[in-house]
C-alpha cells in the first residue's frame, strides 16, 4: 500500500496551538485580572435555618472577594519589599513596571487567546515571563523560576506552531 | 456598705428585718398577676425608659462595669458607693465627666434612705460584703445586678436566692458569659443543635496568670484602721488585696474558676456528682488563698459520663491563656471570651460540617503562611497510635462591645420587662456551689460528692 501524504489535512499541529493560546491567554487574563481583587470584611447579622437572625442577636464577620481599579496590586506587598532592595531592580524601573504589569497580562492575553497578532503577542509575552523570572532569581523564589520557565516553554512550542494558526483575529 | 458584720447578716434573718421581708413577699405575691410574662419587670422603667442606678464598689470591677453601662442608652447614674473616699471621688468625678452628676457614699444603708428613686443597683463590692448589700437593696425594692461570686460562704448566696424569691425582684449575678453571643451560638447552636461534637466525653478549662505583686495603695489615700474596722477589713493590705483572704473572698478558683466553671454547668446543663482536688499556698507567704489547684469534676450526661478538668496557676501564665474547652467523639470546641483563644475542631472521621459553614456558623481556619521551617515530615505521625490530624474552624460570630456589656443589658430588658434574665440568682448558685465544692475537695484532699439538694438554695 502506498501511503498518502496527508500534512496539509493534519489538523494536529492547529489544534495544538489553539490550546495553548486558550491555555496561556486564559491564564494571563485571569492573573491579570486577580491583580485588581482584594477582599473585605462586613458584619452581618447571623441568620438561623429560616433566615431570620438567629435569637442570640449575633453578629458575624463574612469576607467577600471583590474587584477595582483601586485595588490594583502588581504583586504582592512582602515580594515588592524584597525587590526593593535588589540593587538591579531600582525604584525608577520597577514602579512603572508595577504600574503596566496587571494590564499587560490582560492585553496580552487576549492578544493570544484571540489571535490578535498572534507571534507577536506570544514573544511579548514570553518577554513578560522573562522579566519576572529575572526578579525571581534574584530573590531565590527557585519554585517561581520553575513554574515560569514552563510558561516559556509552552509560549516557545506556541510560537514554533504559528504557520498553523487558525481562528485568528488578524494574521500571526 | 454599712458598718455591721456581713457574716453575721448572711446567716440570720433578725425580727425587724423578718417583718420587712415578709411584707415584701406579701407585696411581691399580691402584684404578682400584674407584671409582664417576663415577670418581675419595672413598670416605671417600661420599654426604653431611663433606669436610674447606683453602682457599689467602684475599684477596678465596678469600674469595668461603668464604663460598659456608659455605653447603655437608658441607664442614669444617680449614685455611687464605696467605703473609700479616694474610690468613691474617683468615680463621681469620671460620671461627671460622662455627664452624670451623682451624690457618693460611704454607706450602702445611708445611701438606700435617701436615694428615693432609684430603680437598680450595681454591686461590684469585695464578696463578703455582696450578699448584705444585695440582700438590703432587694428589700429596699430594687432590682440588682451582683457581680460573681455571690458570697464567699454558701449561706451568704443562699441568702440572696431567697431575698430574691421572697422580695419578687431581679437578681441578675455577674456570670457575663452566659449572654455573650459568641458562647450563646456555641453552646445553643453548635453543640445542641448540631451537636457537632457528638458525645461529648471530656472537658477543661484553665485561667493562669504570672507572678504577680499584691496591690498597693496612694499613701495620703490610706484609710484609717477605725473605718476599716468598721467595714470588716484587718488593714489596709488586706482591704486592697481581699481576693487572697478568706475572710473577704474565695481565691482563685472563686475569681477566675468561677466563671470557666460555670460554663462547665451551662454547657452541659446539669450540675457535677463529683470533684477530686489538688492545690496550695506555696509560693505566696502572705496569703491566706492557694496559688494554683487543679480539679477533677465528674459529670452525668444523657449520653454517658463526662469529666471535666479545671486548673488555675496564679504563678505561670503558660499553657495557652484562658478558655473553657470541650471535647466529643465528632469535635472539640475551645471557648474563650478572647477570640483569640477560640478554635473549632473536627474529627478526621465525622460528618462535613459544610452546612453550618455556608450558614457562616462556622469558617475554616486559615491556613497559616509557609515557612521556611515548614517540611512535609512535620505533619507526619510520629507514632502509629496517632489519630488523623483535625480540621480546624473558627467563630465567626464577633461581639462589638465591652464583654460585660451584653449581660448588663440583658439586666437592664428584664427591668424594664422586654426580656428574662440570663443568669437569676438561682441559676448562678447551681455553678457557685460547684465552686464550693471544689475548694472543698482542694482543701481536704480528698472526692467530695456533689448531692443534688446541695444546689438548690
Amino acid at each position: 500500500m502506498t501511503e498518502t501524504p496527508n500534512s496539509n489535512r493534519d489538523c494536529g499541529p492547529m489544534l495544538a496551538l489553539l490550546l495553548l493560546r486558550v491555555w496561556l491567554g486564559v491564564r494571563a487574563i485571569a492573573t491579570g485580572i486577580e491583580k485588581f481583587s482584594d477582599s473585605r470584611t462586613l458584619q452581618v447579622p447571623l441568620l438561623d435555618a429560616a433566615g431570620k437572625p438567629d435569637s442570640s442577636g449575633a453578629v458575624v464577620e463574612v469576607t467577600q472577594k471583590f474587584y477595582s481599579l483601586h485595588s490594583y496590586h502588581a504583586i504582592p506587598d512582602s515580594m515588592k519589599d524584597k525587590f526593593a532592595q535588589e540593587p538591579f531592580l531600582p525604584a525608577f524601573l520597577t514602579a512603572p513596571y508595577y504600574g503596566i504589569l496587571g494590564w499587560a497580562l490582560i492585553a496580552l492575553g487576549i492578544g493570544v487567546l484571540l489571535g490578535i497578532f498572534t507571534r507577536a503577542s506570544l514573544f511579548l509575552m514570553g518577554l513578560l515571563y522573562v522579566s519576572l523570572t529575572f526578579g525571581l532569581i534574584l530573590i531565590k523564589q527557585d519554585a517561581g523560576v520553575s513554574w515560569l520557565a514552563i510558561h516559556v516553554a509552552m509560549i516557545a512550542v506556541a510560537l514554533s506552531l504559528c504557520r498553523h494558526n487558525r481562528f485568528a483575529l488578524t494574521c500571526s | 456598705m454599712s458598718p455591721r458584720d456581713p457574716a453575721a447578716d448572711a446567716e440570720g434573718l433578725g425580727r425587724r428585718r423578718f417583718l420587712k421581708t415578709a411584707t415584701a413577699a406579701g407585696l411581691s405575691l399580691a402584684l404578682a398577676p400584674l407584671r409582664s410574662a417576663y415577670g418581675q419587670g419595672e413598670p416605671g422603667a417600661a420599654s426604653g425608659g431611663e433606669i436610674n442606678i447606683a453602682l457599689v464598689g467602684v475599684g477596678a470591677q465596678g469600674r469595668v462595669l461603668m464604663d460598659a453601662m456608659l455605653k447603655i442608652p437608658g441607664v442614669r447614674f444617680a449614685a455611687v458607693c464605696d467605703i473609700w473616699p479616694y474610690a468613691r471621688t474617683y468615680g463621681q468625678r469620671y460620671l461627671k465627666k460622662n455627664g452624670f452628676e451623682v451624690r457618693a457614699y460611704e454607706s450602702h444603708q445611708d445611701m438606700l434612705s435617701k436615694e428615693k428613686d432609684l430603680q437598680a443597683v450595681v454591686v461590684a463590692c469585695p464578696d463578703f460584703w455582696h450578699a448584705p448589700i444585695t440582700n438590703d437593696c432587694l428589700r429596699a425594692g430594687h432590682h440588682v445586678y451582683c457581680e460573681k461570686m455571690m458570697s464567699n460562704t454558701i449561706a451568704g448566696a443562699r441568702s440572696m436566692v431567697q431575698t430574691m424569691k421572697d422580695t419578687g425582684k431581679l437578681l441578675q449575678i455577674g456570670h457575663q458569659r452566659r449572654s455573650n453571643p459568641r458562647y450563646l451560638v456555641a453552646r445553643n447552636r453548635l453543640i445542641r443543635d448540631a451537636r457537632l461534637l457528638g458525645r461529648i466525653t471530656a472537658a477543661n478549662g484553665q485561667w493562669n496568670r504570672a507572678v504577680s505583686a499584691d496591690l498597693g495603695w496612694p499613701n495620703h489615700t490610706a484609710m484609717t484602721r477605725e473605718l476599716l474596722a468598721r467595714y470588716g477589713y484587718g488593714d489596709m493590705h488586706q482591704f486592697r488585696n481581699w481576693r487572697w483572704f478568706k475572710k473577704y473572698g474565695g481565691g482563685p478558683l472563686s475569681d477566675l474558676g468561677a466563671h470557666q466553671i460555670d460554663i462547665f454547668n451551662w454547657f452541659f446543663d446539669t450540675i457535677p456528682s463529683t470533684v477530686i482536688g489538688s492545690g496550695g499556698r506555696d509560693y505566696y507567704t502572705g496569703h491566706e488563698w492557694l496559688d494554683n489547684a487543679m480539679v477533677i469534676y465528674e459529670y452525668h450526661l444523657p449520653d454517658g459520663v463526662a469529666r471535666a478538668f479545671y486548673q488555675v496557676q496564679t504563678t505561670t501564665s503558660a499553657g495557652g491563656g484562658y478558655f473553657e474547652q470541650f471535647m466529643g467523639t465528632e469535635g472539640t470546641l475551645r471557648m474563650s471570651e478572647n477570640p483569640k483563644y477560640t478554635s473549632i475542631y473536627r474529627e478526621a472521621a465525622a460528618p462535613p460540617w459544610d452546612d453550618w459553614v455556608s450558614r457562616h456558623y462556622l469558617a475554616p481556619q486559615k491556613a497559616p503562611a509557609a515557612s521556611d521551617d515548614d517540611s512535609s515530615s512535620a505533619n507526619e505521625k510520629v507514632d502509629a497510635r496517632e489519630t488523623a490530624e483535625l480540621a480546624s474552624y473558627y467563630l465567626p460570630v464577633v461581639l462589638t462591645k465591652a464583654i460585660h456589656q451584653p449581660h448588663l443589658e440583658n439586666f437592664f430588658n428584664a427591668v424594664r420587662g422586654k426580656a428574662s434574665l440570663n443568669c437569676p440568682a438561682d441559676e448562678a448558685f447551681k455553678s457557685e456551689m460547684a465552686v464550693f465544692k471544689a475548694i472543698e475537695a482542694v482543701e481536704t484532699r480528698s472526692l467530695v460528692t456533689c448531692n443534688p439538694s446541695d444546689f438548690t438554695a
